[in-house]
């Protein structure tokens, strides 16, 4: 279980604070992001799990679930920038590179707030919560 | 009657509503081109008042996730000048070899994920998979190497933890530095094959007339720190003195500082390191900047692409050379006292020239702090070049133009986490 994130910009700490959730549960790792640092955490794991933040206009604490070994991820979940690459990006190299695990879960929490030492938003707070138990759910249906 | 056009993209999209760039234009003439960029180093600046000054390191480097051992170093050279401490031999080497791994990591993302796709006609990392996948593998080698670098010397990949004022918590041993070796010698040649084929690019015509600047080292290439900075007007001065000949200006449309160098805008970065300093660069580097035909002064930024492959076998030769002569210390650290008064440092982030400055009190404690990322001190510049290569292709369909300006932002290698967390890029025909 991969969280996604920055601790220091708001609503982005989404993914880190659910993997702190659950990092007596699972192997879990907190990533910035970074496309090989995913790539390598996922490497030679049979199931990933990866939970970041998004902003896509939706309610602030939506949850998206989406099978990343079925279909391409949407554009709401990319992070790329002129500078870097993010999840989704890791995702599709990864698929094109046939590194991907053979069953990989994405999940969005969308962010309300992203601003440089905010603290959660209540919604995404509770959203939080919301992916741990439905991730513990996945896990104990492995 | 006029009319507006808005072509917006959220390619760059991460967190909406903090930076962007807009040009517009009337009658197919470029009539304002505007950089907007949002600047974390404020938050930081302010977070750090109060603070012991041996925090600095740790707190700077959260700034950016690509170049937290350039905030680290930064932070440490100040400390200790202030201190009147000088961190030098094994203890300095280890810290040149930490930044090698950074930029090896940073120049690797830029030039193969973020910039080459550009030059081979696919508009991403992903597409240029799908049409060499082995050249998306050396990139994805090369970074790991960065990371393998920046674990071993600075105890983790992001953000290292190893780095202290003085010096480090822990000295790698010899085997440990040894292992990297082998890697390090496969990154040499596999950088010098990218700096040839990246060199056989076409490149868009554009030449700008800059002024750069760069620190300087006695007779290094400058990476992790430089005593005086050097521009290519001539002027040479203490890093102490930037303050005497950076200025930084508010503008309306950007709550970030734009910089000038004594009244003018400026570059920072591989450009102007190349320029000031390519005959000291490592033999293999200084060579293969030869056979590729690379002028001693690279007036067209879409070139930097060249340049910056050129700095990344400089970095693999110099870690070589580095791990080659090392010794493990016999202390990992020198021991700093606090010191009240105002201490300076720099070093060359992979985009440019970072500064920071802080002011201590008797027991240590951080009064005020300043800090000039790379690309704020660029902003000036990028918007020139807009200027300049919009109005040359301003007959270029829409989304052509558009695509055209974001490749010219990405010539600058923007920092999107120390300097504009992302660009939202609108081109207005009005």
């Amino acid at each position: 279980m991969i969280g996604v994130g920055n601790d220091l910009r708001g609503d982005d700490a989404a993914g880190l604070r659910v993997a702190r959730a659950l990092a007596d549960e699972a192997e879990v790792r907190e990533l910035e992001g970074e496309p090989v640092g995913l790539m390598d955490a996922w490497d030679g794991f049979e199931r990933a799990i990866l939970v970041d933040a998004t902003q896509s206009g939706a309610a602030p604490g939506t949850v998206l679930r989406i099978a990343a070994h079925e279909a391409p991820l949407p554009p709401e979940m990319r992070r790329a920038s002129t500078h870097l690459l993010g999840v989704a990006d890791a995702v599709e190299l990864a698929r094109t590179l046939e590194k991907l695990p053979p069953w990989t879960v994405v999940y969005g929490i969308e962010g309300a707030c992203f601003d440089t030492g905010a603290a959660l938003s209540p919604e995404v707070e509770s959203a939080v919560g919301e992916v741990a138990a439905a991730i513990r759910e996945e896990l104990a249906g492995a | 009657m006029s009319r507006t056009k808005t072509i917006r993209t959220d390619y760059l999209a991460r967190v909406e509503g903090e930076g962007g760039m807009t040009v517009k234009m009337r009658d197919g003439a470029v009539e304002d081109v505007q950089l907007r960029i949002y600047e974390p180093p404020r938050f930081f600046e302010a977070f750090l008042q109060g603070r012991d000054f041996r925090e600095a390191p740790d707190v700077t480097a959260r700034i950016c996730g690509i170049c937290p051992v350039a905030y680290q170093m930064a932070a440490c050279l100040a400390m200790e000048s202030l201190a009147g401490v000088e961190v030098e031999g094994q203890l300095r080497a280890l810290r040149r070899l930490l930044y090698c791994g950074e930029w090896i990591e940073s120049h690797t993302l830029h030039i193969f994920m973020l910039h080459a796709p550009d030059f081979l006609g696919v508009h991403s990392a992903v597409e240029l998979a799908a049409i060499d996948r082995p050249l998306v593998e050396t990139a994805l080698r090369l970074k790991k190497l960065g990371n393998d670098v920046m674990r071993v010397v600075g105890g983790r990949e992001v953000h290292p933890i190893n780095v202290r004022v003085g010096g480090w918590y822990k000295a790698p041993t010899r085997a440990e530095l040894d292992a990297l070796v082998p890697e390090l010698e496969w990154a040499l040649a596999a950088s010098l094959d990218a700096t040839r084929l990246v060199a056989g690019f076409d490149f868009p015509e554009l030449e700008q007339d800059y002024l750069f600047m760069a620190l300087a080292d006695d007779d290094e290439y400058p990476i992790d720190r430089g005593s005086h900075l050097v521009t290519s007007h001539g002027a040479l001065f203490p890093v102490a003195d930037f303050y005497e000949h950076v200025t930084e200006h508010h503008v309306a449309h950007s709550n970030a500082l734009q910089a000038t160098l004594d009244g003018e805008p400026y570059l920072v970065g591989p450009l102007a390191r190349y320029a000031l300093h390519h005959e000291r660069l490592s033999p293999a580097a200084h060579a293969v900047a030869g056979d590729v035909g690379l002028e001693p002064v690279v007036k067209n930024p879409f070139r930097s692409i060249v340049v910056r492959a050129v700095e990344l076998v400089h970095a693999c030769e110099e870690a070589l050379r580095l791990i080659e002569h090392y010794e493990q210390p016999p202390e990992p650290s020198l021991e700093v006292l606090p010191r009240a008064g105002t201490g300076h440092g720099a070093s060359e982030a992979p985009r440019g020239v970072l500064y920071h400055r802080y002011r201590l009190d008797d027991a240590g404690t951080i009064l005020d702090a300043k800090i000039v990322p790379p690309t704020s001190q660029n902003q000036r510049m990028i918007e020139d070049d807009l200027r300049a290569f919009v109005g040359a292709h301003a007959s270029l369909p829409d989304e052509e133009l558009q695509w055209r300006c974001e490749q010219a932002i990405r010539n600058y290698d923007p920092c999107i986490s120390c300097a504009t967390h992302f660009l939202d890029l609108q081109v207005q025909r009005l």
